[in-house]
Parts: C-alpha cells; structure tokens; sequence
C-alpha cells in the first residue's frame, strides 16, 4: 500500500521528479560554473532556451493528442528562412511586422499539411513529419541557398537584453503558463486528452477525434512559427539549417517533463522544465570539458530509457513470478 | 418530454453478411422495453443503428413519428437519445467528473469550463448510487476504479446528457445485486418522469423485473413484441429459438466411455472464470456454449498457458501449469483463434509460411524448402485448400480457406487436444461444411476437442455434449436427449430449469 500512496502522490504531482531532476542538473552545473546565477549568465541561457521551450509547447500538444511531429525543427529552418529575406537592416516597422506575419502564416500552413495528412487521410504520424520535414527542409535551402541575412539591431536587442530586469523569455514563459491554463480549462482542452487517450471511445462520446488530431499540428506549425521568431533574434541571421537539429530535443524535453509518449496524459510545463533541464546538462558538458556529441547521445538514452521503461517493468514483473 | 422511436424495417449488411434483415423496435416515453434474442440475432446492432454509431442499409427511423438519419453519435445525443455501452466508452486517463461531462461540459461563456459546477453536479450525479460502491469519486481517474463503478460512471454519463431515450445494453452484467438493485430503482424514477428506456440484457430475470414488454429478435428478424403480463420465461425462449434451421447433424460417432481422459480439469479459477471443472476424452468433441463473453475464450487461453489460473489441469495424466503457450504446444496442445485476420494468420505472408510457422523447427538449417514445400502440398490437398499456389498470400484466400490454413499449421504437429475458439464466424456455408467433416476426420484420428461456438446450432448438430458456460461458471451440461435448442439457450440465459447434471 505504501508504494500506491507514492503513486497517487506522483500522479498528483506529475512535474515533482522533472523537479528534481532539474535541481539535480543546476546543483551540478554550479559545480562547474560558478557564476552560473549572476544575472547577465542568467539572461543568456533564458534567451537560449526560449526558441527550445516555443517549440516543444507545439510538440507537448501533437503528443498529448496521440501524435509526434518530427518536422518541427525543419519548419524552424523554413521560418527562418522567410524571416531573413523579408526582414533587412533596413526595414520600415510594417515590413517586420508583415514579416512576422507571413511568419506565423507559413507555420500555420505547414502544420495543416501535416494535420491533413495524418488526421483526414490517417497516415502514420512518425513516417508523414518525417517526410514533410525534408519538404520543408528543401523549401528553407531553395529560399537561403546559403547562411545569410541581418535582423536590424533593435529587434534582436530586445530579444537578447532584460526587460525592466528581468530576461524577456520569463514573460513568455508566463504567457504560455497562463496559455496552457487557458486551454485546459476549455472544452477543447477536455477533447485533445481524450483524443490521445482512447480514441475510439472518445469518438463514440461525441468528441471530433480527426478535427482534434489535425488542429494538434496547426498548434505545433504556430508554435515552430513563435520559435522560429525567437531564435532569429537570438541569432540575428539566417541559415538554412537553423533549426534542424531541435526536434530531437523537443521529444527528449517532452518525455523528461512526464508526459507519455502515447498520449492522452501531461501537460507543458514538465516539458518545459525538461528543456531546462537538456540546455543546463549541454552547460555540464561544455564546462566539464566533454565532447559536444555527448549531448545527442544523452539526449538518445533519454528517449530510449522513458520508451523501454514500461516495458522493462513489465518483463521483470514476469520474471518475478507472475 | 414525450418522446417515441420506432424503428421499421431495418437492414444492415456488413460486407456479405446481414446482421439485422427486419429490426423493429418501437418504444415511446414511461415504457421499459426489453430487447432479446440469442446470439448474433442482431441485439447489438440494431442498438448501435439507434444510437447514430452505426448507420443502415435500408429501413427507416421514426423520432417523434419524423422520419430522421442518424448519421453520428453526435446527432442522436442532440435528439436526447443515448446509450450505456457494454464495451466501456470511458477515457481511461480522465477522472470521473471529466469522463461523464465529456462534449457536454457546463461552460462560462463560450468556452470555459465550470469546475467547481462540474465537481458539483457529478457529486449529485454519484449521490444516485451512494452507498453501492467503494472508490468513486469526482477526482478519480477512471482507470483506478474496478469494472463495477466504471460502469456506474458509464450509466451517470450516460444520465447527465438529460436523456429522452436511454438504452441500456448488457449494463448490469458487472454490477452486483445490490448495484443492480439501485438502477432498477433508477429506471422506475425515469419511466415515472416520461423517458423510455430500451433494456438489452442476457438475465432472464432482471427482464422479468423491469420491462414493461419485450421484442425478440431471432437471425436478424424482429419475431415478436409481446407485453411481459403475457409472457413466461419458455414463451420468450421459444421465441427467440422457434423455426430456427434444424441441426446439421454430421454422423459421429459417439464417444467409446472407454477412451484414456485427455483433459481433466478442477476448480479452473481466473479472474473470470470460477470453479470450472470438466473431463475431456480422446476423441470426443466437446462444445462450449453461452452467450458471447461468458468466459469461454478465457477458458480455453487459460488452457493454452496464456492466462495465469489456481486449480488443476491434468493433461495426458499428467497435472500441467503452462505459463507460456510455448510450453501447451510442446505438449502437443493447438488452439485455433477466434480472429483469423489478427490472432491466427499473417495475412500478407504466403500459404506455405503460415503453415509451416510452427514447424520451421523440423526443416533443419539451412530450411529444407523443397521438404517444406512437399509436406504444405500434402497438408493443403488433405485439407480441400482452394488456391493459387502455394506461394499465394493468405489473404487472396477465401475466409473458409483462410480458416483452413489456420487448423492446417496445427495439423503438421499431431495436436492431441485442439482448443477451437469460435472458428466459423463469418464463414459461408460450403466452407462450414468442409470443416465439419474436417472436424470429424480429426475426431476418428482420436483428437480430443474443445470446441467454442457461437452457433448454437453448430454446437446442437456436432457435439456429444456442450458445457454451458455463464458469468464464468459452468450452468448446465447438456448431453443426450437434453441437448435441445430450447435447454440450451435457457441455460444461456442463466434460466434455472433443472436439466442440469
């Protein structure tokens, strides 16, 4: 009985060990960075982990609905692609704004291809955003054949400096807390968790199962939209390849926050706290003198122990006489 | 309020095979209405067809005397018509308070819930089964509750879209009495307030308890509405059986008393099954029958190694507790699935491969094709297989061929004791009778056989004696001049007639 109080706690409290895995993580990067919590290091690696935490919200969504997107980090590449050529050093305040714009209108349409493919003709989800991302990724390269491009001063500035004190990815954090809170509270909110639960069940309660799972990829094209944003600000130019490698850790992110990869279960801040936690081990590993491919190989161990877990559960449950 | 439905003439065809060839239902508001029939007389469907989750062939639906389509669940709970489903409908991640407010919620506004609303009304909602159950509550998820209060959830959901028609279809087959007691309960409150309720179910008294009439349904056919002031329980089984085709009796010969005990079973007890004991002889062809879901797939996977049970098994005089179908088989043991297309074949994989898929073993490495090839040839030809090649894949057969394959791999290993689970459903008739004589070819051989059926009338014409099984136990064994379309479907319906051993 002791061990089902402890489950009910977790249930309860599903970000508490994503917690502690993110304090576990900061103690031991203060071990190798001591100025880990001055405030200018502090701004830095807010404004590096923001595009991340953008991207993965879109990404929690797709899972949370019974689905994945592996082309988030390929639509990153695309956006940022559009950004640099529409936005120049010397871009009058409405070019950015229609810049922005035609931004977050090409996420939206990349994520309706995804969500037409898989919600209305029922492809597989993993082999459809994997093909799609290299559509995208070919329609980045023919935009920006090369790295390229500058975003004028003031913008990035305000991406990359404190507001008011405190580093302006916190507010969007708390713009997607308060997002999240929002859409949980709505029917629609009700209707995604059923979809990735039980779909048929939730089909036969009423709930419109294939419009939920295609809206769950128009969420994570806007989202890939937002990050794109972001991290051309960070960077301040182009480059076809700018986002290609964030899909895995979005995934990674997602599982670390506690959600399951089949659906129907989480919520975002867990994975946002898991992107903390994958940017704080790339710190570790930085200070700690350590190749950089370890990263990947962490960020694989990761996806590959949270996928075999159950699993493995369940073989020594067998094992241990039935 | 005031409600009717009437159902006329429906007809619904899934590929070749007609499920429903003339339902009528009628039912109008303060009117219980059992649905009956026996197996795969349609029950189901013609509720689903109510219910907007299946749509017809032909055949009309009155709602409120206007002729309507019910083209989705969606709709049918617009026109406040609704179902407690048998399969659950629970999102089993969702607490209860979510689960049963599903597409309905109270909002504030256009589009935000009203929780504190939600909890409280659920909280009413529960209070209608207080006392009856242990776990329930608001904030639960439903996956932590056991099947009785998921199905408390199931009618409570059910209840808060305010129905006009509710239609509860096998809902009290996980309740216990006293649960049962309170939804009775239920149900006369509602009848007393103008709804009309359409109550499917396989407990012959619990009809007798609260419907007001009864439609039987007999091979698709709408055979007779009657009020229950005139009926008794034999008219109603009669009904349901009445002209029904006569028994295909393949001559078998019937069992030497004498034949070695195969299968011996004692207090066999799952988590579905109770008390189940029985002895198997070689060469006898032993059926299994009931309703659908009574615990006779569990018993023969329980037999298979592939359900975890207490109690005895004796194999071949030897007491046996397989825990994985690797071992059944080593002890010459072949269980043939119920669905071929997921359970028994590998549909896109040639005939040769799937008939050989439990023998690769015997071919040596590197595999002996030709010998493969020979022995598939020999298999195929003794079974009548109608076919391409050997290399042809399994789903360009026919679905009686296909079944033959399925027996086929089995037949290569000699199987002493053949576990069949409803193998002829959705088979036509020419391919039902190959796998008879099949069936009694394999008996001469001295095969013992334990055979499930949905078919009464399989079970009436082939066996020497049927065990009926009931809410896991066996109800009555019927063999003999006791072996009678009309004993066995009352002993389905749990009916206490003393034709019993």
């Amino acid at each position: 009985m002791n061990q089902s109080s402890l489950q009910s706690f977790l249930r309860r409290n599903p970000y508490l060990f994503t917690l502690l895995l993110l304090v576990v993580a900061i103690f031991f990067n203060f071990q190798f960075q001591d100025n880990l919590f001055e405030a200018n290091v502090v701004n830095r690696n807010m404004r590096v982990l923001l595009p991340t935490m953008l991207l993965t919200v879109g990404q929690a969504i797709v899972i949370i609905g019974g689905g994945i997107d592996l082309s988030v980090g390929t639509m990153v590449s695309m956006i940022n692609a559009i950004l640099v050529t529409r936005i120049l050093p010397d871009s009058t305040s409405s070019e950015i704004a229609l810049g922005f714009f035609l931004a977050c209108g090409t996420g939206i349409l990349a994520g309706m291809f995804n969500g037409l493919c898989v919600a209305y003709l029922r492809l597989q989800p993993v082999v459809t955003t994997y093909a799609t991302s290299f559509v995208f990724s070919g329609i980045a390269l023919a935009i920006l054949p090369r790295p390229a491009g500058q975003i004028p001063r003031p913008l990035t500035d305000f991406y990359r400096n404190p507001q008011l004190g405190i580093p302006t990815a916190v507010y969007i954090i708390i713009l997607l807390l308060i997002f999240w809170v929002l859409l949980r509270s709505t029917r629609y909110g009700q209707f995604l968790f059923a979809t990735g639960s039980k779909a048929n069940a939730a089909y036969t309660t009423g709930v419109p199962v294939v419009r939920i799972r295609f809206s769950t990829y128009v969420w994570s094209g806007l989202f890939a939209a937002f990050a794109a944003i972001a991290l051309t600000l960070l960077s301040g130019s182009g480059d076809p390849r700018l986002g290609d490698d964030m899909t895995l850790p979005t995934i990674v992110a997602v599982v670390l926050g506690g959600t399951r990869l089949s659906g129907g279960q989480g919520g975002i801040a867990g994975p946002l706290m898991g992107v903390a936690i994958l940017t704080v081990i790339g710190n570790i590993i930085s200070f700690a003198n350590i190749d950089s491919w370890y990263q990947d190989l962490v960020n694989a161990l990761i996806i590959i122990i949270a996928l075999a877990g159950p699993g493995i559960v369940r073989l020594i449950r067998r094992l241990i006489g039935r | 309020m005031d409600v009717s439905l009437s159902a006329q003439h429906i007809v619904k065809r899934y590929g070749g095979v007609v499920a429903l060839a003339d339902g009528n239902l009628n039912v109008a508001s303060g009117e219980v209405v059992a649905l009956l029939g026996a197996n795969g007389s349609g029950k189901s469907t013609l509720s689903k067809i109510i219910t907007g989750v299946v749509s017809p062939n032909e055949g009309s639906l009155l709602i409120d005397g206007r002729p309507t389509t019910l083209s989705s669940p969606q709709i049918a709970k617009k026109l406040g018509i609704t179902a407690v489903y048998q399969e659950l409908s629970l999102i089993p991640d969702m607490t209860v308070s979510e689960n049963i407010w599903l597409t309905h919620e109270p909002l504030r506004g256009k589009s935000l819930i009203k929780n504190r609303e939600v909890r409280a009304r659920t909280q009413e909602l529960l209070n209608l089964f207080s006392g009856t159950f242990k776990s329930l509550a608001p904030d639960i998820p439903v996956k932590m509750l056991p099947p009785d209060e998921r199905q408390i959830v199931e009618i409570l959901k059910a209840l808060s879209t305010q129905p006009r028609l509710i239609i509860l279809d096998e809902a009290t087959a996980s309740l216990d009495t006293q649960q049962v007691n309170r939804l009775f309960d239920l149900v006369a409150d509602w009848k007393s307030r103008g709804m009309a309720i359409v109550f499917v179910s396989h407990r012959m008294e619990e009809i007798f308890r609260v419907a007001d009439r009864a439609t039987v349904l007999r091979s698709g056919r709408s055979v007779g509405d009657i009020p229950m002031s005139d009926a008794t329980r034999e008219s109603l089984v009669e009904l349901m059986i009445e002209g029904a085709s006569t028994p295909r009796n393949i001559a078998i010969d019937s069992v030497k008393s004498d034949a070695p005990v195969r299968l011996s079973v004692e207090k066999l007890t799952t988590s579905v099954l109770k008390n189940i004991a029985f002895e198997l002889r070689d060469g006898e062809l032993l059926g299994l029958g009931g309703l659908h879901g009574q615990g006779q797939s569990d018993l023969l996977l329980t037999l298979f190694g592939d359900i975890p049970h207490t109690g005895k098994i004796i194999l071949s005089q030897k007491p046996v507790n397989f825990t994985h179908p690797r071992q059944a088989m080593d002890n010459q043991v072949a269980f043939v699935p119920g669905d071929r297309a997921t359970e028994g074949l590998l549909l896109i994989r040639s005939i040769l491969e799937n008939l050989q898929l439990p023998s690769w073993a015997n071919f040596g490495t590197p595999l002996n094709i030709n010998r493969a090839r020979a022995e598939s040839q020999n298999t195929a030809q003794s079974l009548n297989v109608v076919m391409a090649s050997l290399d042809a894949p399994v789903s360009s057969l026919s679905g009686g061929n296909a079944q033959k394959i399925v027996i086929g791999k089995w037949m290569s290993r000699n199987p002493k004791l053949l576990l069949l689970n409803d193998p002829t459903k959705g088979v036509d008739v020419g391919a039902k009778g190959e796998f008879y004589n099949l069936l009694a070819q394999l008996q001469q051989q001295g095969t013992a056989i334990l055979f499930y059926s949905s078919d009464d009338d399989e079970l009436l014409g082939l066996c020497n004696r049927v065990l009926v099984l009931h809410d896991g136990e066996i109800t009555a064994e019927l063999s003999g001049g006791d072996l009678t379309h009309a004993n066995l479907v009352s002993a389905s319906m749990g009916t206490q007639q003393e034709n019993n051993v």
